[in-house]
């Protein structure tokens, strides 16, 4: 069986600096793929890549069976690969139908009066925000009023009505508290079993373990390797995570500091 | 951790919006960034009215609205601008740029000779070109539009200047009129719109003056009833089976409104006014009342006024406002000699009262349980007396009656405070500007203020009471109101509307009339045309069926009938007005003293209603909102924000064009300064308007507004004969207060209705939410 998106030994390159090498995992309908990484790890050049920002150096990067190599954002989005980032995706001061729709407004009239069509934009906005399991009454509200995760739900939401098949969230709850982390978490179950591929980002291992079925940890531009979830437990994702080793001295310093103290 | 994602209702966590009630119409209207204007506007209008007798007449407002469209006209496209995120300060300079472009390439004396008919389209390619080379510079540099526009501003000045210098050395360019082609294009840039000359034409349709003179009455009260009715609609929740015996009512309220109007209209005299007012207001709250029974829920009971004692204002209040007339009334307004109240018997009773009052209290502060209302009380019942030796009858009659009014006031305004559901509230301010009135009435010597201001505060209390009866007896929506299902009927509204165009324009056009004339008649007939098709359908639909989205479209018409009525009243001279300023001549026409609208009001409105239409309708609305909100997040989903931004740098400078091509015609002779240093004025205006100066909010009406109070604040002063030193003094304070009644408004409209009590994000939140590092390759478009 061939996977629906394949990464191969993705490499990236920014002049002699090297971002990102070696990069290797699969994305497939209904599964969520969960990419870790501490800051600076190259998560975000791994977005960027499948988003179209940047374009790979060295790999192959496999969609449904054929090499594709996306060169604007645009063409990404139209291989129905869609991208949530993480603050850039919602413009507070606009109303919560305004930026469901943004970009891609339902339209009426003849020419020179072409409108949006306004109330069904409102109408199919509340009706995809209740499928995410937010009721909101009035979709004039702005998003500026919305909670963190509220706000990511909308972008969730948007991109799977508008047919993404691939959704990467960025960091979608770092900015979060443990309840709205929660919310976001929903969201990506449900976005997964409504079909979609999810490719989570995120640097913390409590949040990617309990919903991803496949990991890839990152680490200063290096991949540590692609697992799926019966290769490893949270204990060793956290382990791996933190930088296994160095942690395990950390923990020891500070043990030592413990007892010298107390 | 598993537990949490997927276990937890979902509903626990979107918490907030469970407790979100439906917003109302009113509370949807608070919202909008322009209402601060409006209100200022409004608050102004009222000031100067107040103070000069010619500010309020038709030749007083087609005086400000003329400075005012100069102003809005450039001001709309700014504030898109403004709310895309970025500032022309080209803008001003350019105006008087294509009037010397224009000017220098026509004429023939001391300029290039081309003629207006390829001078005209040539000044507005090089308006355009700038405005392309001012949104592709700022693109592509990312440099602020502050910086790049700052650049294009000094080298317009500075070739304007050098240009005309270099072909006519002087700074002033002349020749216009002179130029080929100058009939034509002054036929459509400085056409001028007499009043009474036309659409009802004086000699054939004579007889008809009392129809017009009525006219705007009707439209007006006809278009209020209608805002009355569809807010009602978008507000209370319909009744599942109407009730009858309320529709009887309603219709015999009508009926009784009307007569008692009529019968204030025909008899003249305080009896008969007092009859014909007292009808008005029982047949309107009898209107109301059957209405809200025949269509919509009755509310629950259940949940009453919450805090207890707010009865205890309410008497209070009332009481306080009844003395405050009675003393009105019964105390001379023109007796100027000393009160004297110890001369007779009843000062000395106050006195002793008095004195057995600092008794009484000394014996309470004995008795330890004194609080800070009675020393304050004995101190009042103290100073009567002494109070009475210094002041006139006069005097005393104005000080106790307006601090007790407001004492009353202000009680009332406590009650409202404390009580719910919020009937109360409207009861209460409708009592307060009944008294107020009245006061008025009694006070002035002003015609002005005896009648007008009388009879406008009387409707606005009887349309609050009326809002207040609806309100108790009427369930509030909980849901939004559906979107009206008119499809096919307005298919037949455009066609008549069209047809009246095409029909109206051929008729004018054969009457030998200019063709930007019979355009304009031709369109305004036509849409008045289409509007009252669409006026009859909603007004049917609302009657005959039971489709709940008629709310909506009441609205539109009543505001539609208003803005006619306002436009009838400018447009054409009444009868009364003919009886009293016009002359028959020795040939038997009619001379009338003719006020003038210039084409660049009319322009004005024109470009505030497409910059609105624009803005709240459009795809591009959307994208300008997007790329001064937040340009990446735009970006990322597919806005073409660089073409956007373009497209509004190159409508500024278009505007600028057309502001341009006015001054040209109207002066024929322009100076090398022209519009320099009005791009503040621009930014100024669309800021009062409500929009925001740091982009992604606002709105292109209420630069208009904006607009239209700064027109009336500069004019204004001249009206009233203020000393015009002053004027910026005055014009501050007044933008100040504009802008600050703006934000406070907005703020208390935008907290009601959450309970989770997040806010409009301001400024430092957008700040944050402007990625750190722009994504590269994401640039092009």
């Amino acid at each position: 069986m061939t996977d629906f998106l394949e990464l191969n030994n993705i490499s990236k390159f920014y002049g002699n600096i090297i971002a990102l090498t070696g990069v290797t995992t699969t994305v497939n309908p209904g599964e969520v793929t969960c990419v870790l990484g501490d800051n600076g790890a190259g998560k975000s050049t791994f977005i960027k890549i499948l988003a179209g920002v940047h374009q790979h150096d060295e790999g192959e990067l496999i969609l449904e069976g054929s090499k594709v190599r996306f060169a604007h954002p645009r063409e990404a989005l139209a291989a129905g690969i869609a991208t949530v980032y993480q603050d850039l995706a919602m413009v507070p001061l606009m109303s919560v139908w305004r930026n469901f729709f943004l970009g891609q407004e339902p339209k009426t009239g003849v020419w020179p009066f072409r409108q949006i069509d306004i109330d069904k934009a409102k109408m199919i906005a509340k009706e995809e925000m209740a499928k995410m399991g937010i009721d909101i009454r009035d979709t004039e509200q702005s998003v500026g009023t919305l909670s963190g995760g509220e706000r990511q739900s909308v972008a969730i939401a948007r991109a799977s009505y508008f047919g993404a098949r691939v959704l990467i969230l960025d960091e979608p709850t770092s900015a979060l508290g443990v309840k709205q982390s929660g919310v976001v978490l929903r969201r990506i179950v449900e976005a997964r079993d409504q079909g979609l591929a999810v490719i989570f980002i995120t640097h913390n291992p409590n949040h990617a373990y309990p919903v991803g079925d496949r990991f890839v940890i990152l680490q200063r531009g290096q991949s540590l390797g692609n697992w799926a979830k019966d290769e490893l437990s949270q204990g060793e994702l956290t382990q791996l995570m933190a930088g296994g080793a160095e942690l395990e001295e950390l923990q020891h310093e500070l043990a030592g500091a413990d007892s010298n103290g107390g | 951790m598993a537990d949490t994602t997927t276990d937890k209702p979902a509903e626990a966590a979107a918490g907030g919006d469970e407790r979100l009630a439906h917003r109302g119409p009113i509370q949807t209207l608070l919202t909008r960034p322009e209402i601060g204007a409006l209100l200022g506007a409004v608050g102004v209008w009222l000031l100067f009215w107040l103070v000069s007798a010619p500010f309020g007449t038709v030749g007083g407002t087609a005086n400000f609205l003329d400075v005012a469209a100069y102003l809005g006209l450039m001001a709309v496209p700014v504030a898109l601008l403004m709310i895309g995120g970025e500032f022309d300060l080209s803008s001003g300079a350019m105006t008087g740029a294509t009037a010397l472009i224009a000017i220098l390439l026509a004429n023939d004396i001391n300029g290039a000779g081309l003629g207006l008919h390829i001078a005209v389209p040539l000044s507005l390619a090089f308006a355009l070109a700038i405005g392309w080379f001012n949104g592709t510079v700022v693109e592509k540099t990312s440099l602020p539009s502050f910086i790049v526009t700052l650049g294009t501003f000094f080298m317009l000045i500075g070739a304007k200047l050098g240009f005309s210098k270099l072909f006519t050395n002087k700074v002033l360019v002349e020749g216009l009129d002179e130029a080929e082609g100058y009939e034509f294009w002054n036929g459509i840039f400085g056409a001028e719109w007499l009043r009474n000359n036309h659409l009802w034409d004086t000699r054939t349709w004579s007889n008809l003056w009392i129809v017009r003179d009525e006219m705007w009455a009707l439209l007006l009260i006809g278009g209020i009833a209608a805002l009355m009715i569809g807010t009602f609609e978008l507000t209370y929740a319909r009744r599942q089976s109407p009730n009858v015996a309320g529709l009887v009512v309603a219709a015999g309220g009508t009926v009784l409104a009307l007569v008692g109007l009529i019968y204030l209209l025909a008899q003249d005299g305080t009896t008969s006014n007092w009859i014909g007012g007292i009808l008005v207001a029982a047949g309107v709250l009898a209107k109301v009342a059957g209405w809200c029974r025949f269509r919509y829920e009755a509310p629950d009971r259940s949940e009453r006024g919450t805090s207890a004692r707010w009865w205890q204002y309410l008497i209070s209040g009332i009481a306080a406002l009844v003395v405050s007339m009675i003393i009105a009334v019964v105390m001379d307004a023109t007796d100027s000699s000393q009160l004297g109240f110890l001369s007779g018997s009843f000062g000395k009773f106050v006195f002793a009262l008095g004195i057995a009052a600092v008794g009484v209290l000394a014996v309470v502060a004995a008795l330890g349980r004194i609080t800070p209302g009675y020393p304050m009380f004995g101190a009042v019942l103290v100073a009567l007396p002494t109070i009475s030796f210094l002041v006139t009858v006069q005097a005393a009659r104005v000080i106790l009656f307006g601090g007790l009014a407001l004492l009353g006031i202000m009680l009332l305004w406590s009650t409202a405070r404390r009580v719910q559901p919020a009937v109360t509230v409207s009861l209460a301010i409708s009592a307060a500007i009944v008294v107020l009135a009245f006061f008025i009435q009694s006070e002035s010597a002003s015609r002005k203020l005896r009648v007008e201001l009388f009879t406008v505060l009387l409707l606005v209390a009887l349309l609050l009471a009326a809002s207040a009866v609806a309100r108790y007896l009427s369930a509030v929506r909980t849901t939004a109101p559906p979107p009206p299902q008119f499809g096919r009927w307005m298919h037949v509204c455009a066609a008549l509307g069209v047809a009246a165009v095409v029909v109206f324009a051929v008729i004018e056009l054969v009457d030998g009339d200019g063709i930007l004339y019979a355009l304009l008649t031709g369109v305004a007939k036509g849409g008045i045309v289409g509007f009252v098709a669409y006026a009859v359908g909603t007004v049917g639909r609302t009657l005959l069926t039971r489709d709940e989205g008629v709310g909506r479209a009441l609205v539109t018409v009543g505001i539609g009938s208003v803005l006619l009525s306002v436009a009838t009243r400018l447009m054409f001279v009444t009868g009364s007005e003919l009886e009293t300023i016009c002359t028959v001549g020795t040939d038997g026409e009619l001379r009338c003293p003719q006020t003038q609208f210039g084409v660049v009001v009319l322009s004005f409105l024109v470009f505030a209603a497409i910059g609105s239409w624009l803005l709240m309708r459009t795809q591009f609305g959307s994208w300008i909102m997007a790329v001064g909100g937040n340009k990446e997040a735009a970006r990322s989903v597919g806005v073409p924000a660089a073409r956007t931004k373009t497209t509004l740098f190159m409508m500024v400078s278009g505007a600028a064009w057309i502001t341009g091509m006015l001054i040209a015609f109207r002066l024929t002779a322009v100076q090398a300064n022209v519009g320099d240093g009005n791009e503040f004025r621009y930014i100024i205006v669309a800021v009062v308007g409500g929009n925001l100066l740091t982009g992604g909010y606002g709105s292109a009406l209420g630069a208009g507004i904006g607009a239209v109070i700064w027109g009336m604040i500069s004019q204004g002063i001249g009206f009233a004969q203020w000393n015009s030193d002053w004027r910026f003094l005055v014009l501050g304070a007044l933008l100040l207060v504009a802008v600050m009644v703006n934000n406070y408004v907005r703020g208390r409209a935008e907290k009601a209705p959450t309970a989770s009590a997040a806010t409009r994000p301001d400024r430092t939140e957008i700040a944050i939410v402007v990625p750190a590092e722009p994504a590269k390759g994401a640039k092009e478009d």
